[in-house]
């Protein structure tokens, strides 16, 4: 018999969404996420992630002024940036992580990210990392998989499932909203790119970096809209 | 002679037939609300009826299934008696829960079939237990009960034992900081962290670095956690005992205890909603710390809040859903509101409201008299706690009172106050996009205009002196950038949201502001022959402290959904379509009591009232809890 739902067990992947989705979860209209993959020949690079909430700012800015949302007390605007900071502090101390930044517009509700990293594989740990650590080490098994992969000029790469299964939980009404937001895709090389697989790619001009581009709410119905294999010219 | 009346009421009441399931709602309830005409909900299916707020002891149903498809009408339940959904709570425990009639009791346990029966000692009654509640059924009429003990009273008995037992500390995880700055302001705020740390200690997989409170090694011992759930468990029992016990052999409820309250049932309105306000105050979970810290000080204000009751009918008359609500207090708190509603009405606020606005409220206090009746009944309250701390504020309030102008403090904001909604406009707003370079897809960013929908309203303040706010007004013009003064008024950039302007004005004794351009710069002296009728004009003046009208077609159709989260867009919707107008008016506060009313004009759609009546019901009941 199933009973009442227990919020305690939860809590701390709720805190996680709290962190990672609250701004998307409110503003779930006009969301822009912007990825962007530098890689270097030996694996190393930089790597930004941009969250474009401009065009939701007047409907975060009625809801930061409630003190519920459904029930759910709604953080105010010093506890996010409170977590904000903490999470950016726990990942400035990943290994093969440097050079972590943040620049965070909260006029505008603009958030650009961004770190340098020795190897994909450093860079996946880090955010696996902190994922862990704020859910308490609870089992995420969206968190088995390897979202990016680069051996012999070949990169894989896909988005984490986490962000997609916890986007999930969002109501199917909101949900029609995310049609309106955009999820751009962007990697970069030093080489110039030969092939690639996804087919709604395109490639830069200078045939070096290569986008994709969709809407938040068809990546919830299709994870793998994303993933792409590239294949770099062995000289550039 | 009023004693032998009530004594009447009271006897026919019974002789009625009425009195049946509420004589189940413990005498411990602060707050009911009571359905008599539940034939009004005959055609609510009851997973819409459980997903209210006020059902939400019966909510644990939802999660099996076995509400799915079904009515009211086919779970047993008897509209011939009243239903009545109550919370409440003594010093050490919490209860809630609903009562109602049954017709047909197999029905009744195919929808609540996470119930088994169990032995009981109470003549005449069934008892019935799942995890959380328990269902006792005396004859034809049955209530759904829970008890939870409060946790602070857990806490302390856990922490008892596990000391007695020779444990250690058993916090090592931030509680000393937790309790260190525990005050009145922040205790939610550690309740919610100490829940975080039990979750951190039934985690499978915990940090390395953290410590947890373990009773020993030996694994047979409790663990802190473990202890308090069954400190937990154990007084729930008591309580539920006790609380049973009360109804079921010393007859003890709330229909014997308050007088109010079976005057209220005496009533034939549709539904009845009871507030023990004193209580409500006196025993709220909230003011634990203050009943510790300040005996004295809690026990004159429990005399202060004494008889503190609010009674109200819902009643469905033709097209109409009225809401008659009555206040009642003693005479102390009574001399406070006389006071308070001493104001003349302002008519310079019906200048500013226009003829086909959406929505309006007038708000008419005289908070000068308020205040000094406040500071007649409260000082000498205060005077009795011998606290340092109360003391001390107590100093600090009496040499304000002396050192300070109120003349100039209650002139320049009087209390009295108007507002009004006047629909949608589209404004401009800026918002980020990115540009990309197709030669490498490097990104710029560019801000540009967008249109957004944004309400508008105007709210107004009464006030003598105006020359105060514009000095304000003027040195804010040369504080901030976003501040900036024209001839007749000042705009506020970003104000509304962080996006939208406000603008500021003065005239005819008011200080005003609105979102709107055109009501500074075009209506600065009001709206002429374009404001409100005299009829709906003279209805405001009437309205003693309050009215407030909403044309709910005008004032919800047009809203932007994007401002409201997707449950308030489904209550929008459900009006949205629909016409009618809700008309608050109170009658003015007198020794003992005050009267308000709020008209619920369905303009001919009358297809669904009983959803009218549950929603009016649930947003009672979630203001009131």
């Amino acid at each position: 018999m199933v009973l009442y739902l227990s919020y305690n067990n939860d809590m701390k992947v709720h805190r996680l969404l709290a962190l990672v989705f609250p701004l998307l979860l409110i503003a779930s209209g006009c969301v822009e996420i912007i990825d962007d993959l530098s890689l270097n020949a030996d694996g190393s690079g930089t790597f930004k992630y941009t969250v474009n909430l401009s065009s939701s700012k007047i409907k975060i800015n009625s809801i930061l002024a409630l003190d519920t949302l459904d029930g759910r007390k709604v953080p105010s605007l010093d506890e996010i940036k409170s977590d904000v900071d903490r999470l950016i502090k726990a990942f400035k101390n990943k290994d093969g992580i440097s050079e972590v930044s943040l620049d965070a517009n909260y006029d505008d509700y603009m958030f650009k990210i961004s770190c340098d990293f020795n190897s994909l594989l450093n860079l996946q740990n880090a955010i696996k990392s902190v994922i862990l650590e704020e859910t308490e080490y609870k089992s995420l098994p969206e968190l088995d998989h390897d979202w990016l992969s680069f051996k012999e000029n070949v990169l894989e790469r896909s988005v984490p499932k986490i962000t997609i299964e916890k986007t999930k939980e969002i109501r199917q009404a909101d949900k029609a909203l995310l049609r309106e937001g955009s999820y751009t895709s962007i990697t970069r090389f030093d080489k110039i790119i030969d092939d690639f697989r996804n087919k709604n790619a395109m490639v830069s001009k200078n045939g070096m970096a290569i986008m994709l581009k969709t809407n938040p709410y068809s990546l919830i119905e299709d994870q793998r809209l994303l993933d792409n294999t590239i294949y770099l010219k062995s000289d550039k | 002679m009023k004693y032998l009346i009530h004594l009447t009421i009271f006897c026919l009441s019974v002789l009625n037939g009425f009195g049946q399931s509420e004589t189940l709602i413990p005498q411990e309830a602060v707050s009911v609300v009571s359905i008599n005409n539940i034939s009004l909900l005959q055609k609510i299916s009851l997973d819409d009826l459980v997903n209210y707020e006020f059902m939400e002891e019966l909510q644990q149903e939802l999660f099996d299934g076995s509400t799915e498809g079904k009515s009211i009408k086919d779970c047993g339940i008897d509209f011939d008696q009243r239903m009545n959904v109550f919370v409440g709570n003594a010093v050490d425990y919490e209860v809630g829960g609903v009562t109602f009639g049954i017709s047909n009791q197999a029905k009744f346990f195919e929808v609540f079939d996470d119930y088994d029966k169990v032995p009981c000692d109470y003549p005449g009654v069934e008892l019935y237990s799942s995890y959380f509640n328990r269902i006792a059924i005396k004859g034809n009429y049955g209530v759904l009960l829970r008890v939870n003990p409060m946790m602070e009273l857990v806490d302390m008995l856990t922490d008892s034992i596990w000391y007695a037992r020779g444990n250690e500390y058993p916090w090592g995880y931030g509680y000393d900081e937790i309790y260190n700055d525990l005050d009145g302001e922040n205790i939610e705020e550690a309740f919610e962290l100490m829940e975080e740390l039990e979750t951190i200690e039934n985690t499978n997989n915990p940090s390395a670095d953290d410590t947890f409170p373990i009773a020993s090694n030996d694994p047979t011992q409790k663990t802190y956690f473990e202890l308090r759930d069954s400190v937990e468990m154990s007084l729930q029992n008591e309580y539920m005992q006790q609380v049973s016990k009360n109804i079921f052999v010393d007859k003890k409820c709330l229909f014997s205890a308050d007088e109010e309250f079976r005057t209220l049932v005496s009533h034939s309105s549709d539904a009845a909603i009871y507030l023990d306000n004193s209580r409500y105050f006196m025993q709220g979970s909230s003011i634990w710390y203050f009943q510790a810290m300040y005996p004295q000080l809690y026990k004159e204000l429990g005399e202060l809040y004494e008889s503190n009751v609010i009674i109200g009918d819902i009643q469905i008359k033709d097209n109409t859903v009225e809401f008659l609500v009555t206040s009642k207090y003693n005479e102390k708190l009574g001399s406070i509101y006389e006071e308070m509603n001493s104001a003349k009405f302002d008519k310079n606020v019906l200048k500013y409201i226009h003829q086909d606005n959406s929505a309006f409220f007038t708000y008419n206090v005289n908070l000068l008299g308020a205040y000094e009746q406040s500071m007649d009944v409260i000082v000498p309250i205060l005077e009795k706690e011998t606290s340092s701390k109360v003391t001390a504020n107590l100093l600090v309030l009496e040499l304000m009172d002396a050192l300070i102008d109120k003349n100039t403090v209650f002139n320049t904001y009087r209390g009295s106050m108007f507002g009004t909604y006047n629909g949608v406009e589209t404004i401009k707003a800026k918002k980020i996009i990115f540009e990309y370079d197709d030669e490498t897809f490097e990104y710029i960013e560019r801000q540009v205009e967008t249109e957004e929908e944004m309400p508008i309203f105007l709210i107004g303040y009464s006030t003598k002196r105006e020359d105060i706010i514009r000095k304000v007004m003027k040195r804010l013009d040369r504080l901030s950038d976003k501040v900036i003064a024209y001839n007749d008024y000042w705009i506020i950039h970003d104000a509304i949201l962080n996006a939208a302007p406000a603008y500021v004005f003065m005239n005819n004794g008011l200080f005003m502001i609105t979102n709107d351009k055109n009501i500074p710069t075009n209506y600065f002296h009001g709206y002429g022959s374009n404001a409100l009728s005299k009829k709906n004009a003279k209805k405001a003046k009437k309205s003693a402290t309050i009215y407030a009208f909403a044309d709910m077609e005008k004032a919800v159709e047009n809203l932007p959904s994007s401002l409201f989260d997707g449950r308030q867009n489904e209550m929008l919707d459900f009006i949205r379509g629909k016409s009618g107008n809700i008309e608050i008016t109170s009658g003015g506060a007198k020794e003992f009591s005050s009267d308000f009313k709020l008209v619920y004009n369905l303009n001919g759609e009358q297809d669904d009232s009983g959803t009218y009546i549950l929603d009016l019901i649930n947003s009672i009941y979630v203001l009131t809890k």
